[in-house]
């Protein structure tokens, strides 16, 4: 599915986009950096509460198109800038990451 | 014929592989049985988990005998297999103690022309079985991984400046200054970590290299990266060579080092502190995730020397 299409469905909100046309196959949740590093399949999005610039070198080396931040957290300024130079969507919800994954499964990402 | 080369190349491997003990190669997934069940049973069992032998126990686990298929045959041919296992079965089990050698233990294969030797604890409870087998999968998987250790670590070691020169894998020099992408790791600057690593994948994806291997390429030096970042407090250095086969990196720091390099490859081991884990670091999966991402892969470390890993990527059909 489109990123565009399931922020639309989901109502996360953006906080940088430069890829909403890119083709969205599968999801990753995870807070450790290694975990996802080893874990997350190509053209994902990650469901975190990690903020930390570091995040981005995860999702650029991985694959991982967008990073959906959850629990009503806030990216650094950093991390919005880095995001910018790497084509990475940054969302965030107020939602849990649980929840989050419940609202994309019934967007229709699954 | 074919027994006699297995022995004769665990005997050439042994020496590499001294330091793994009983406990570490066992299988520790053991079919017993009770002296009380029958010759019978003994054999259908062997039958359907293809095994050549069973060790029995009593009540309390311990170890009292051993159930081959030559007692069975005895058995057979003396019209007795309907019997309980007790009267026939090998009382005089020559057993294995779980830290004892390999050498001790491939000894003990060449004296008894046994298949299988128990591995009990103190009290003569049976905690696995050691066949050959057991002992050529444990040495291949640390063949698939050779964290220079013990002997050969001690040699290379005493040549300090050799290890950083030559490299771990083959032994030639390396010659760094025909990398075709070198990066310096700063690591003072936690923020960074990760930058060469994703470089590495946009060099690599430029040179028009398949792409689920240069991922793989990125993901195990992204481990590498930040592990000089988190735990060298030492500057360090990436290279990567693009041969006709494979793709080589080698990340190599001059910090702190590793105390325990087998401790480290263990999947959650981790020595980071509470900072560099609330920044989601520290997982204990770095090494874990270079060796799954690699083809093959060597460290070297030192206390205060620093450290070397190596990997090689090849592609895959």
């Amino acid at each position: 599915m489109l990123l565009k299409e399931l922020i639309d469905r989901c109502g996360f909100r953006i906080i940088t986009a430069s890829n909403l046309n890119e083709e969205i196959k599968d999801g990753y949740i995870g807070d450790l950096l290694s975990d996802v590093m080893g874990n997350a399949p190509a053209d994902s999005i990650w469901l975190t509460v990690q903020s930390h610039v570091n995040i981005l070198a995860v999702a650029s080396i991985t694959g991982i198109k967008a990073i959906l931040l959850c629990n009503g957290l806030s990216y650094e300024e950093e991390t919005i800038e880095k995001a910018k130079e790497n084509d990475i969507t940054l969302l965030e919800t107020e939602k849990s990451s649980f929840h989050a994954s419940l609202a994309l499964f019934e967007a229709g990402l699954r | 014929m074919i027994e006699d080369r297995v022995d004769e190349l665990l005997q050439k491997l042994q020496k590499y592989f001294s330091h793994i003990t009983a406990s570490e190669i066992m299988n520790k997934n053991v079919i017993t049985l009770t002296p009380g069940r029958t010759l019978w049973q003994a054999k259908e069992l062997m039958k359907i988990r293809k095994i050549s032998g069973i060790p029995v126990v009593n009540e309390e686990k311990k170890l009292i005998g051993i159930v081959s298929i030559e007692d069975i045959i005895v058995a057979l041919e003396r019209n007795r297999i309907k019997e309980p296992i007790a009267s026939h079965m090998t009382k005089r089990v020559v057993s294995l103690t779980p830290d004892e050698p390999l050498d001790s233990i491939i000894s003990k294969f060449d004296r008894y022309h046994f298949g299988r030797f128990p591995v009990v604890d103190k009290d003569n409870r049976i905690l696995g079985v050691i066949s050959k087998k057991d002992i050529i999968r444990t040495i291949l998987e640390r063949f698939r991984l050779i964290y220079v250790h013990d002997e050969r670590r001690s040699q290379i070691l005493q040549k300090e400046a050799e290890w950083f020169d030559k490299s771990l894998i083959t032994g030639d020099y390396v010659k760094k200054s025909y990398a075709d992408f070198v990066f310096q790791i700063n690591c003072t600057d936690i923020d960074l970590a990760g930058a060469g690593a994703a470089k590495l994948k946009a060099f690599l994806t430029k040179r028009g290299i398949d792409e689920t291997l240069v991922r793989r390429v990125a993901i195990a030096t992204y481990e590498a990266e930040v592990n000089v970042v988190i735990h060298s407090e030492s500057e360090g250095s990436i290279y990567c060579w693009i041969e006709e086969d494979c793709i080589k990196v080698r990340v190599e720091d001059h910090g702190k080092g590793i105390e325990n390099v087998e401790q480290a490859m263990k999947e959650g081991y981790s020595t980071a502190t509470d900072h560099i884990r609330e920044l989601g670091f520290g997982a204990g999966m770095g090494l874990p995730n270079m060796r799954r991402y690699s083809d093959k892969m060597v460290a070297m470390s030192e206390v205060g020397k620093g450290v070397v890993v190596e990997m090689i990527f090849c592609e895959r059909g």
